[in-house]
């Protein structure tokens, strides 16, 4: 056949059109290298490729594919099947052009002798195969066994192992419930001892309440003792003019608290329509309060709170009219030491 | 889609590709092996033996020489081919003809496959192109492609000359080879 007429039967060829011999001539012509043919063919094997897409599709039975996918499972793995495959000369063009090599057709006619002769080889293989078989999983199974053994025995040692681990986590276990029955003990010893105390503090508020009934409220007393504390409250001492020499006093201001105790004593007792009035003496005398002296009193404490002095250093105390002076007017009583 | 490297994955053993394969393409290759053996049974026992083939010898699949579906159609429909073959051989008269062939596919339209509602465009290409050829190109290429027929067969069943169901066969491919020009080397056949 020239190239021409080759050429021109790719397409039959791809349409499975060509008779054997035809084929064949095709197939050498192929595999010796003609590129265009070679070309040609790869378009139109496309082309029939497609064809089935052409026709109204028909759905294959549901269990199809559950059947082929088991039947898959026991067919040998596709990498192993391909190892064992002799290799292919490389121009053959390739698995998805088998259809272009002749179906293997059966024989019409087959001899009986041959049939005969056939079958006994047939048997005789098969036989051998399966008696070769048993005689292998024999001994497959025999080693088996062995190993099964091995693993049982290390199993068993495991097992015994993890019984020493199960024995060891009670014992701790009992240890450590031990523990804890203790410290609940000890919390509850606590606890006892908690409320014995709470009943002895209820019992003596009961009794300062008995003893000194309403004595919650806080004197001036009180707080000249907790003044008396702190570090950097300033003291003054006064003591007595000669209008009466045995009075004193002393003075204590909070800058803080902006708070002046006098504590005076022995001052002579006020006459009627007068009274005793403290100045704070810096530029000029600033009243800070009037107090009363009665009739049998020798000490009186005088708290005020006084918004303004700071520096003031000198304290005095004077006898005015009742209600006070902006200025002093009458006589000193008590003087301080500056 | 069937792409290279789903066939890859076969090659390595993989199940669930395997499972993929099927999926996107058994319902094309059923259609091809009914229409070429004539009835289900024999379809579905074919469709057994070409998915084990594949799965047997995937490895030698070869990327460069045609698409996965490619290769899946020609496989399928050459062991068709030699089954109806080896029908005829034992005696088995195939009644199967065109005609018989479209009334068990009309009979057996169920819900469209994935893979079919898929390709709608390609589809509708492919039908489009078969349509346009003149009615005898269409059977020549049928009775081979289908039937198995070689031209000298195929001239003695429609009783015309050898030259003649030739020329048909070749226009018609040429035809088909044109009109689907940008489908051919498509490869996307999902």
């Amino acid at each position: 056949m020239t190239h021409e007429e080759l050429e021109e039967s790719v397409p039959l060829y791809a349409a499975g059109a060509l008779d054997r011999t035809e084929r064949q001539a095709l197939e050498a012509h192929l595999l010796s290298g003609c590129a265009s043919c070679h070309s040609a063919l790869k378009d139109y094997q496309a082309v029939a490729a497609l064809l089935p897409l052409g026709l109204s599709p028909t759905r294959p039975p549901r269990s199809l594919k559950a059947t082929i996918m088991a039947e898959r499972n026991s067919a040998p793995i596709s990498a192993e099947a391909a190892h064992k495959e002799p290799a292919r000369p490389s121009l053959e063009p390739g698995e998805w052009m088998n259809h272009l090599f002749p179906p293997v057709a059966p024989a019409r006619s087959f001899s009986l002798p041959w049939a005969i002769g056939l079958a006994t080889l047939l048997i005789l293989g098969v036989g051998g195969y399966l008696a070769w078989n048993v005689a292998a999983e024999r001994s497959v199974d025999t080693s088996k066994i062995q190993q099964l053994e091995v693993s049982l025995q290390e199993k068993s040692t495991k097992l015994a192992s993890l019984h020493r681990e199960v024995g060891d986590q009670t014992k701790a276990l009992a240890e450590l419930r031990n523990e804890m029955q203790q410290r609940v003990n000890e919390a509850a010893d606590a606890k006892e001892q908690l409320a014995q105390r709470d009943a002895e503090l209820e019992e003596i508020r009961v009794q300062l309440s008995q003893r000194g009934g309403a004595r919650t409220v806080r004197t001036p007393q009180d707080e000249l003792a907790t003044l008396l504390q702190i570090p950097n409250v300033k003291a003054v001492s006064l003591t007595g003019s000669d209008m009466a020499k045995r009075a004193a006093g002393f003075l204590l201001y909070d800058s803080r608290t902006q708070k002046v105790w006098l504590y005076s004593v022995n001052l002579p007792e006020c006459p009627t329509g007068t009274t005793y009035q403290l100045w704070a003496i810096l530029d000029k005398p600033v009243s800070i309060g009037t107090f009363h002296m009665d009739r049998g009193h020798t000490a009186h404490l005088l708290v005020k709170k006084v918004p303004s002095f700071t520096d003031a250093k000198t304290f005095a105390v004077s006898l005015e009219p009742s209600g006070g002076r902006p200025q002093p007017t009458g006589p000193m009583y008590l003087l301080s030491r500056s | 889609m069937i792409d290279p490297t789903l066939l890859a994955r076969v090659v390595k053993g993989d199940q669930q590709a395997f499972s993929q394969l099927y999926d996107h393409s058994s319902a094309l290759l059923f259609t091809l092996a009914v229409r070429i053996l004539g009835n289900h049974e024999e379809a579905a026992e074919l469709l057994q033996d070409v998915y084990l083939e594949v799965w047997r010898k995937v490895s030698r699949y070869d990327v460069g020489r045609g698409t996965p579906v490619a290769w899946l159609v020609t496989l399928t429909r050459s062991r068709a081919i030699d089954r109806l073959r080896a029908r005829a051989a034992r005696g088995y008269r195939a009644t199967n003809s065109l005609e018989a062939g479209t009334a068990t596919q009309v009979a057996d339209l169920g819900p469209s496959p994935f893979e079919m509602q898929a390709n709608q465009e390609l589809r509708i290409a492919i039908g489009a192109a078969v349509a346009g050829l003149p009615q005898a190109q269409q059977q020549a290429i049928g009775l081979a492609y289908y039937e198995g027929l070689s031209h000298a067969e195929i001239a003695a069943r429609l009783n015309q000359p050898l030259g003649t169901v030739k020329t048909r066969i070749k226009l018609g491919m040429s035809k088909l080879r044109d009109g689907l020009q940008e489908w051919r080397n498509h490869g996307e056949l999902q």
